[in-house]
């Protein structure tokens, strides 16, 4: 048994799967793989290939962190759904993490923008990073961070799970920051005479 | 020695997330232990439909909590389960990758096998699990989003006799229940108008019914409903509550007629196999409409089978047929691994020609 807290890292925000394994403040192993679809077969497997890498078992583990976005809708239900599940197998706590906080770990200070549909940016709060991003258009937003790679936002995300397991009070639940695309109905009732 | 196991059964194909605990001795009847629904309705209500966004969010918030609640009213705990049954479609594909991916969790978490369940087989199978009906039965799997005679010989084996070519009835009644300017869902509130309405005073078409299959057509019921409904207003400048209530009642009507005369050529082509002991069995929200099922009952009174309807709570979504369908399954030894593939179509019948969908993702259902 390690003496050292164990924290599972990852995310499935954009195209890819990415996960970190930490032992303390150790990087043990760390995974990435580029993909546009198929998040949902290959995440668990590739969650099993880092553990077994490092010669975990799934119960040693202290803890849990997923990127909760914001990101691809679909992309980030599948990490924080896999995550929830697992907190509740395990019986460990799950940390959620947004992209912003990660991003800013990996460059404190920087302006960050995560990339959006339609040209669009989800610019962070320096100052306040798990607060929710405000959605601009790309022109607007200036000199962003460039997007790091998703193994090192693993990474951060493993290292904030360590710092805040303990103090976790909610799921983690993912991060929008863009509401749904839904029409109220255009069937008008007719009058009613009576 | 006969081997009792406990399933968790998770759904989140479309509206609700449920989750169930299901016990059963070999040879027993299966015991639900809980059966837990959260229906998302008022997140919904003001589209006038089912938004897959939105019933996506809400999965995956509630998934996880919604399964510590059934074992919890189970009594149980997960070192108690036997394996972990998940629908991996077909539905709504948001909703259906928030339960594989819970429902995989929990299982890398356990190690307790995971096995991925088709949500039409979850209703199919249902009979069985109310009323223990013996292979083959004849089933018509009647709700919002599906329309189709099967019949059902094994746990794993269905021969699709036929089905809607367009719209399920249940859309038809919430379209229905749009257009008139009744709540949603639109079937109580349509069942509840048509009761005093008069069902002769509007000419509804009987579609397919010229057709000597078992297929079905609802879309065209819509387009009558709107026109009927026009020409009223048209005439008067708008409905009188008597316009309203015979308008719900020509509706109901024509979709009960279809429905029995399809039945009555579905029991036929059935029948013709020599069953030991006819059933048409009949599931789904559509199910609960009190004329449709009066109007199989005679049906079946008429071609000398059973009829049975599955109580309202498990004709509707429900995990507690999930979890069912994954105990058929592991005693038969199905499992799937943590690669389980959600799938947004996946039709029960793998053999017989699509009648919806068949482009280039394949056959919806």
């Amino acid at each position: 048994m390690p003496s050292e807290h164990l924290v599972l890292g990852f995310d499935t925000s954009a195209a890819h799967c990415a996960a970190a394994l930490l032992s303390g403040e150790r990087l043990l192993t760390e995974r990435l793989e580029p993909m546009t679809r198929g998040q949902a077969e290959r995440l668990m497997p590739l969650l099993e290939d880092v553990l077994a890498e490092a010669g975990i078992e799934w119960a040693d583990l202290t803890a849990i962190g997923v990127g909760v976005g914001p990101g691809n809708f679909t992309g980030i239900r599948i990490g924080v759904s896999a995550a929830r599940g697992l907190a509740l197998g395990l019986g460990i706590p799950a940390v959620g993490v947004t992209g912003c906080a990660a991003r800013a770990r990996l460059a404190p200070g920087a302006t960050v923008g995560i990339p959006a549909p339609r040209d669009q940016l989800y610019l962070c709060d320096a100052a306040a990073p798990d607060a929710v991003p405000r959605l601009v258009d790309r022109t607007e937003a200036g000199d962003v961070l460039a997007e790091p790679s998703p193994a090192g936002l693993a990474e951060a995300i493993a290292r904030i799970a360590a710092e805040r397991w303990r103090d976790v009070t909610a799921p983690p639940a993912p991060l929008y920051a863009r509401a749904a695309d839904a029409a109220p109905s255009r069937d008008a009732p007719p009058v009613l005479l009576d | 020695m006969a081997r009792t196991l406990t399933i968790l059964g998770l759904e989140s194909s479309c509206d609700d997330t449920a989750a169930a605990v299901l016990r059963q001795t070999e040879n027993a009847p299966a015991d639900i232990l809980s059966s837990i629904v959260y229906d998302q309705a008022e997140l919904h209500v003001a589209f006038g439909g089912v938004v897959p966004e939105l019933a996506a969010r809400a999965h995956a918030e509630k998934l996880d909590i919604c399964v510590r609640e059934a074992l919890s009213a189970a009594n149980t705990e997960l070192g108690d389960l036997d394996a972990i049954a998940v629908t991996a479609g077909p539905g709504l594909i948001g909703g259906v990758m928030s339960g594989v991916m819970c429902a995989k969790g929990i299982s890398a978490a356990t190690g307790l096998p995971l096995i991925g369940v088709n949500h039409l087989a979850g209703h199919a199978l249902t009979p069985r699990l109310t009323d223990g009906i013996a292979f083959p039965y004849l089933m018509l799997l009647v709700s919002g989003g599906h329309c189709q005679f099967l019949i059902a010989r094994g746990a794993d084996e269905f021969s699709r006799v036929g089905g809607t070519i367009d719209d399920a009835p249940g859309e038809a009644f919430d379209k229905t229940a749009r257009l008139l300017g009744l709540p949603q869902p639109g079937g109580p509130a349509i069942e509840a108008e048509a009761q005093k309405g008069d069902a002769t005073r509007f000419p509804f078409p009987r579609p397919l019914l010229d057709r000597d299959d078992c297929n079905l057509s609802f879309s065209g019921l819509k387009t009558a409903l709107l026109r009927l409904r026009d020409k009223v207003v048209a005439e008067k400048g708008g409905l009188t509550r008597q316009d309203r209530a015979d308008l719900c009642a020509g509706f109901q009507s024509a979709v009960a007629d279809v429905l029995a005369e399809k039945s009555r050529r579905a029991l036929r082509l059935y029948m013709a196999e020599a069953p030991t002991q006819p059933v048409l069995a009949v599931a789904g929200g559509v199910a609960a409409n009190q004329t449709i099922r009066k109007a199989l009952q005679d049906v079946c009174d008429e071609a000398g089978a059973a009829f049975t309807a599955p109580p309202l709570a498990l004709c509707t979504d429900n995990a507690a047929m999930i979890a069912y369908v994954g105990l058929e399954r592991f005693r038969s030894g199905a499992r799937d691994g943590l690669d389980l593939v959600p799938r947004p179509r996946w039709p029960l019948d793998r053999i017989s020609p699509a009648l919806l969908g068949s482009g280039r993702k394949g056959a919806k259902a």
